[in-house]
């Protein structure tokens, strides 16, 4: 098989959340979903970007100088090195599967010594199917997990199952209408692969971002653990509340962070719900 | 915590109510002049501060404490007046002030014996010496004895104090401590603090508590065997000690506030194998978790066989950002004290001194931090002569060159070393009372130990050469050096370049690391087999103490785009301004070089934020972190768990971030307690926070 490129925005060495042990997480590029609450808005396009730091930028000019291309920017770097304070940086490297598999094992001694593995997050890394299936195959023997949203077409979901060890899953909303309005898209899809997860018997543990006035709620708890009752293959549930900084980074990739829902809220946690259907629930 | 010692906290530490005690601070010098007029000797001098201090003292004893002894002289005084010590500064090299300091006592010479004891065998010993008319050692003998006799007298007059105040439990204490072996925890507790007491009346400073869990251990484990004391009261008694070691700390004589060297360090490994981590040195643990204070400084001796459970501990207590325990790994620090000639059984007592310098407790008069090489500097004398350079190779062989001369120069520099006699330390030292000597002229182990500064600037320098001038060749040795003497003036694509795009130590990149490995080998190369003037050895270095921003101040640019005047990382760390690959990658660039030969001391730091202890699971992934890098052959590690907008505001607001504990080059201290260059410098750590 030939090499196969993606495209990666960041590798996080001693991941202690993303998986059993200690971990590296790789994030790649490009996410089906737009989230209100999304705290990585330079991981949803898939293509490489510029990412400036535009609070302490002194207006100096020098990356206007440097800029070989007209109005629109196609991520060339010129201007990194040009920028006095280093405010510049281009976010996402590409790497064939060979090269990254290889940077990746350099550190395998100390993750399987440590109970841990290589978890695939991003973005979704199932939007790059090909580049992390080619990828996992090279890692085989180590501890492999993904992070996803769950949103794949349903055969490659299948595919990239039968690569893993450990699945870290999504599911946002149980409501289809309001997962649409949220995420903007449906979560048929989603719920389906939910079905293929179970059924795969690979362990896994499902993630719920609770965010204030969106999915916060006893209901859409209750739904959830409707929705995952009785898996054996189910680790636990963990409910990660929402966090004031996740609008930190869009300044840097040019948007605004103006979601509508009362971001200043605290959002209401209840583990309790998940217990009374017999599951193992925390927050982190 | 018990009601009682969260009083305390509130007392001592929190309100800071026992200052009210404190008399003005006085001049210095004066009893100086009185001694100079006398005519006294500095071995009297020595002894007549003691007295004269303590007379000076007003015995405090609050209500209900179990555990006495509070400073209330602020300014201690010097034995010589200014002209006298001008006078001697001319003749000899003067280490800091002069006094002996930043050694491991060893406690147990007293506390096992009891002053009465350890006087019969001190006059026993005098006589030996008159009647042999060695006056010299019948002299020391003497100012031995009168040390203890000055403290009975001084504890007598707090057992007064405590039957006038009403304390009863204080003054029944009083009446065996200090001239008996201790028969209680409590007792040796009780010693132990007077002990200390005195050591700082005396201007000892840097005095480390050692092998605490070692020494204090019989005494615990006879009181819980006998049924005379629990775990709890023990405990309780322990954290009174604790806050005790931080009523006066305040006056102790330091670089910045915090800088005490009040160390204390736990567990390790015995010379059959075993462990010697104890049910003591893990209600330390419990205390120092529970009080959160920034003394006594924890150190862990671990190795390859300590369990994931200990650094799940110690993790515990990194959570509570306190900066420490800092780890030290047995399998590569015994092995390099054996090198260096330390006996088998020294090496394994071994204790760290006020940082973490490794030192022998009783026999180590060690001065293991006379000075510091600093790498940046010798890789610029080197690179100042670029342009005669044909390549790579023949620049690494001038930096080895000017790691010889600035070695030779840092070692021939010291002569002639003065310092004022030490007769109260002398007791608890080594044969001192045996052989009527002071152990300001040395002991068993007298060698001098250098720090090796900025590893990592001269590393990341070097490599920045090797890549854009000798093997790219983007960039010309004229430019390179025209660059780094106007400061990249005008060449800011250059600068960025080499700080963020060049090479850099930390990123596990092999070609990168082997110049470390070289750098360290020639600094270690370079003090071996060398000997001092009190016919100890060399160790060389990897810590920074205070010169991480000294050396640097006037450093002009280096090539990994360092600005002049920006500092190096402190001790054993990655360069301050780029963001490397991550953890692994640190730890296994910085285990790389052989550090059995540059063990003097220097941890590697590293920031995580605080995020990474938010719970169970993760804390114990991180301890899990910790025990990888002593795996792969790291020799001393300290751990800050951070959190950066905590420290901006608390720069904005100190008065709301009065507790507040960073850890700083080796010690912990109140962060708004620090100069303003220290608190930049732990900010800008923070950035690169893992």
């Amino acid at each position: 098989m030939g090499a196969v490129t993606g495209t990666v925005f960041d590798i996080k060495q001693l991941a202690v959340f993303d998986g059993p042990g200690i971990r590296t997480t790789v994030f790649l590029k490009g996410c089906p979903l737009r989230c209100a609450w999304c705290h990585n808005p330079e991981g949803l396009t898939a293509q490489k970007q510029l990412m400036v730091s535009v609070g302490s930028c002194l207006q100096c000019g020098e990356c206007k100088r440097a800029c070989p291309g007209g109005d629109s920017c196609t991520a060339c770097g010129s201007c990194i090195l040009a920028c006095p304070l280093h405010l510049r940086k281009i976010c996402g490297v590409d790497y064939t599967d060979e090269a990254l598999a290889e940077k990746l094992l350099r550190n395998r001694d100390i993750l399987e010594k440590n109970g841990g593995g290589i978890t695939f997050s991003g973005g979704e890394p199932t939007m790059q199917p090909l580049f992390l299936l080619a990828v996992l195959r090279r890692l085989r023997g180590i501890h492999r997990a993904i992070e996803t949203c769950g949103y794949c077409e349903s055969e490659m979901f299948k595919a990239i199952l039968s690569e893993l060890d450990y699945v870290l899953m999504d599911i946002k909303l149980a409501d289809s209408v309001a997962h649409k309005k949220w995420t903007g898209k449906d979560n048929g899809l989603i719920l389906q692969n939910l079905e293929i997860l179970k059924e795969s018997g690979i362990p896994f543990t499902v993630r719920i971002p609770v965010i204030p006035g969106v999915n916060d709620s006893d209901r859409n708890f209750e739904d959830t653990a409707g929705l995952l009752a009785g898996t054996r293959s189910l680790e636990k549930v963990e409910l990660l509340p929402y966090h004031r900084t996740a609008g930190a980074k869009y300044s840097m990739v040019g948007r605004e962070y103006r979601p509508a829902f009362p971001k200043d809220r605290e959002p209401y946690i209840n583990t309790g719900i998940f217990e009374r259907y017999g599951i193992s629930a925390g927050t982190i | 915590m018990t009601p009682k010692i969260k009083n305390m906290l509130d007392y001592y530490v929190v309100r800071k109510e026992h200052h009210k005690f404190r008399q003005a601070p006085k001049d210095a010098y004066r009893y100086a002049g009185i001694y100079a007029e006398k005519g006294l000797g500095d071995l009297e001098r020595s002894v007549c501060r003691l007295r004269d201090v303590l007379s000076e003292e007003t015995p405090v004893v609050m209500p209900g404490e179990s555990i006495a002894f509070l400073r209330t002289v602020v300014t201690l005084p010097e034995i010589f007046t200014e002209e006298e010590f001008s006078a001697i500064s001319k003749e000899h090299y003067i280490h800091e002030q002069g006094k002996v300091c930043n050694i491991s006592p060893d406690y147990r010479k007293l506390l096992t014996t009891g002053t009465e004891e350890k006087k019969k065998q001190i006059l026993e010993r005098m006589h030996d010496f008159e009647a042999a008319g060695e006056r010299e050692k019948a002299a020391c003998g003497k100012a031995m004895y009168d040390t203890l006799c000055i403290m009975e007298d001084f504890a007598d007059r707090y057992r007064k104090e405590a039957e006038t105040a009403g304390n009863a439990e204080a003054a029944e204490l009083l009446r065996r401590v200090p001239r008996e072996r201790p028969q209680s925890f409590q007792e040796a507790l009780q010693f132990l603090r007077i002990i200390h007491y005195c050591l700082w009346c005396s201007f000892q400073y840097h005095n480390t508590l050692g092998r605490f869990d070692q020494y204090m251990y019989p005494f615990f484990e006879e009181d819980i065997r006998a049924g005379k004391l629990s775990k709890e009261e023990a405990l309780e008694l322990l954290e009174e000690f604790f806050i005790c070691l931080n009523k006066d700390s305040d006056l102790y004589t330091g670089m910045q506030q915090g800088d005490n060297g009040q160390s204390m360090v736990l567990g390790g490994m015995n010379p059959d194998g075993t462990e010697s981590y104890n049910e003591l040195s893990d209600l330390c643990m419990q205390a120092s978790l529970e009080l959160k204070l920034i003394d006594p400084k924890i150190n862990l001796r671990v190795n390859k066989k300590t369990p994931l459970s200990l650094y799940v501990r110690g993790t515990e207590l990194t959570k509570e950002g306190l900066g420490f325990p800092q780890y030290s790994n047995d399998d590569i620090v015994i092995e390099a004290l054996k090198n260096w000639g330390y006996e088998e059984k020294d090496a394994y007592g071994y204790a760290v001194a006020a940082c973490w310098e490794f030192i022998i407790p009783g026999c180590g008069m060690d001065i293991p931090n006379l000075n510091g090489l600093s790498f940046p500097a010798c890789v610029m004398e080197a690179v100042d002569k670029l342009e005669e350079m044909e390549n790579f190779e023949a620049l690494m062989e001038d930096v080895r060159r000017v790691i010889f001369v600035q070695a030779k120069a840092l070692r021939e520099g010291v002569h002639d070393i003065y310092m004022e006699p030490a007769p109260f330390m002398s007791v608890l030292m080594d044969g001192c009372v045996e052989n009527g000597t002071d152990i300001s002229m040395g002991n068993k182990y007298n060698n001098f130990g250098f720090h090796g500064t900025g590893i990592a600037t001269a590393v990341d320098s070097l490599a920045a050469v090797r890549k854009y001038v000798f093997e790219e060749k983007t960039i010309t040795k004229t430019e390179l050096l025209e660059a780094l003497r106007t400061n990249f003036e005008g060449r800011e694509r250059m600068a960025n370049m080499l700080r963020y795009e060049g090479p850099k130590m930390g990123n596990d990149d092999d070609e990168t690391d082997e110049i470390a490995v070289r750098l360290l080998g020639w600094f270690a190369d370079s003090m071996e087999g060398h000997v001092n003037e009190r016919g100890g050895g060399y160790r060389a270095g990897t810590g920074s103490a205070m010169y991480y921003i000294w050396q640097s101040k006037d450093m002009p640019a280096t090539p990994d785009g360092r600005k002049a005047g920006e500092e190096f990382a402190a001790n054993y760390s990655p360069s301050l301004f780029t963001r490397l690959e991550g953890p692994f990658s640190i730890i296994r660039s910085f285990a790389k070089p052989d550090l059995a030969r540059v063990a003097n001391g220097g941890p590697l730091t590293i920031e995580l934020t605080d995020s990474m202890f938010r719970n169970a699971e993760s804390t114990e992934k991180t301890a899990q972190f910790v025990k990888t890098f002593i795996d792969l052959g790291g020799h001393q590690m300290q751990i800050n768990a951070v959190n950066r907008e905590k420290l901006l505001d608390a720069k904005k607001h100190p008065e709301k971030y009065k507790n507040l504990i960073v850890r700083v080059w080796g010690w912990s201290g109140y962060f708004v307690e620090l100069d303003e260059c220290y608190q930049d410098h732990i900010i800008k750590r923070m950035e690169l926070a893992c």
